[in-house]
């Protein structure tokens, strides 16, 4: 589903945040990005996202590679691809309906298809009750529920978070986490960037460790920290 | 249709949502547009009453005395026909004859109150006749072309140097009036690119999340189009209606002010406002894509543009 094969990305000002990075995952795969503030985690989330291009290697997301996509075609790459942000990016202007709907909107999706698959959606999250709430009116974990479903609104094959627990209690997070499971019961491949030890050890998904931008260790059912052997 | 409408409604959402912004859009194609529709209005008033005032006689040709000094009867009747033929001259009424007895009623009215000056013979008033040109750079050729007539012609004036002048005058007024209209315009689109540009800068975490959620370039230039077009039809409208109610209600004003002519008149109104209208909204369209293409160039990724905590400062 998604294949990075000997990623670097050199910033301006020669700062690597990647350094030939390569591992696969799988449809379906729960993946952890782990490792130190500045080892790179966002830095890979935003690449699988052609947020930035990379400087050298390949990437492939849904069998394209990404690395050579025309830029008109990003759009369309990231339609296939939910996201989801520490900050959760949510528009204040509007309701948590219109947040959700917003992601099928410029999709072109009709209005009686909207409606239906929005509040499918909002009830996945726990939030029905909410759907003319504005953002400003929830607190950060429920914000977070909404970012969750505007990226699977449209359901994506992938979704990408880059600290989605970051901003909340370790309480709210699990709640985040159970919602993010449920999703990758679906079907849906998840790759989770976090450095929040407790979320990755009790998940005992499949762990990326990154460290200045180099893959450290790739383990299956793993742990935040390496455990001593 | 569904991204039609949406596209519309999130423009007219944003309209409503950003109402001083967008006053200020308005207001910035109001101020231009109004100062270089009023200039052009000047300029047409301009060119309308030097128009008017390079109407009428351009050369008089005063006569001898018919049947005197071996004049022959006839010679005025033979001249006033000749030069009636003449191809320099307006036709068909572009030559009169002003006999000696409607001279004297015209010296009458001219210096009419004037007792000593009316004190004269009039017999020394000779008759002439009045020539209105095709074109006024014609003056020279007609008198010379009277000049050689000695025999009946007395003596030859043109209005030539008033003449000249006054298209000197009104050619300087045209550029000027041009130049201003064409610089007022020009800095309409700018004022309406920067006003734009800062309405989306204040919009830019919308835009953002926009390309997070996968919609294309186009999408979302497309209601911040119909802004500006918007924008820029409001502005127009308001600038030409405001000039137009303005100009006709001066030209009512100045009626009794019979030297000057205010009223350019409906056509040209309706020509230039609809121009003006149009124009709005290309300034509006051309801000909005200069204001949004350097803004999506910026921001060509999504994840990274939106700081922490951005969105809660909206």
């Amino acid at each position: 589903m998604i294949r990075l094969e000997n990623v670097t990305k050199v910033y301006e000002g020669g700062t690597i945040a990647a350094h030939d990075v390569s591992f696969e995952m799988q449809k379906g795969e729960f993946t952890f990005l782990v490792g130190p503030s500045g080892s790179g985690k966002s830095t890979l989330i935003r690449l699988m996202l052609r947020d930035e291009p990379v400087t050298r290697g390949k990437i492939w997301v849904a069998g394209k590679d990404i690395t050579t996509l025309p830029k008109w075609k990003i759009p369309f790459l990231r339609r296939s691809v939910g996201t989801v942000f520490q900050d959760y990016k949510l528009l204040p202007t509007k309701t948590v309906g219109e947040n959700v709907a917003f992601a099928l909107e410029v999709l072109g999706r009709p209005r009686s298809v909207i409606a239906p698959q929005v509040e499918q959606v909002l009830d996945l999250v726990g939030l029905s009750d909410k759907i003319a709430r504005y953002p400003k009116q929830l607190s950060g974990g429920e914000q977070q529920r909404v970012s969750v479903a505007r990226a699977f609104v449209n359901r994506p094959p992938i979704m990408l978070c880059d600290e989605p627990t970051g901003n909340l209690d370790p309480k709210t997070s699990v709640g985040i986490m159970k919602l993010l499971d449920r999703i990758n019961r679906t079907g849906t491949t998840i790759v989770m960037a976090t450095h929040d030890h407790a979320i990755v050890d009790a998940m005992q998904r499949r762990v990326v460790a990154l460290d200045n931008g180099r893959v450290m260790r790739d383990e299956e059912a793993g742990r935040y920290e390496r455990v001593p052997e | 249709m569904n991204r039609l409408f949406f596209l519309v409604r999130e423009a007219l959402v944003n309209l409503r949502r950003n109402l001083l912004v967008v006053a200020g859009a308005v207001l910035a194609v109001f101020i231009s547009l109004t100062l270089a529709f009023g200039a052009l209005v000047v300029n047409e008033v301009l060119r309308l009453n030097t128009l008017a005032w390079q109407e009428g006689v351009h050369v008089i040709a005063f006569l001898n005395d018919a049947g005197v000094n071996g004049v022959p009867t006839d010679a005025h009747e033979q001249l006033l026909a000749e030069v009636q033929t003449w191809e320099e001259v307006k036709q068909p009424d572009g030559a009169f004859y002003v006999d000696k007895a409607q001279a004297w009623v015209e010296y009458q009215e001219i210096f009419a109150g004037q007792d000593e000056l009316l004190a004269i013979d009039p017999t020394i008033l000779p008759a002439s006749i009045r020539i209105e040109l095709v074109d006024i750079d014609l003056h020279e050729s007609v008198a010379f072309k009277l000049q050689q007539q000695q025999q009946v012609v007395r003596r030859v004036d043109t209005a030539a140097e008033q003449i000249e002048q006054l298209q000197n005058l009104s050619s300087v007024l045209n550029v000027l009036g041009i130049g201003m209209a064409v610089i007022l315009g020009l800095s309409a689109v700018v004022l309406i690119a920067n006003t734009i540009r800062l309405a989306i800068y204040a919009r830019r975490d919308e835009v953002e999340i926009m390309k997070l959620v996968g919609a294309s370039n186009w999408y979302i230039r497309v209601p911040f189009l119909l802004e500006g077009m918007i924008e820029g039809l409001l502005g127009a409208a308001a600038a030409v209606f405001l000039v137009w109610i303005g100009s006709s209600r001066l030209a009512d004003a100045l009626t009794s002010f019979a030297l000057f002519h205010f009223d350019v008149g409906t056509d040209f109104f309706l020509r230039w406002g609809l121009l003006f209208l149009l124009f709005g909204v290309l300034a509006g369209v051309v801000g909005s894509m200069l204001g949004l293409s350097r803004h999506l160039r910026e921001s060509e990724g999504v994840a990274s543009a939106v700081p922490t905590g951005t969105l809660e400062r909206v």
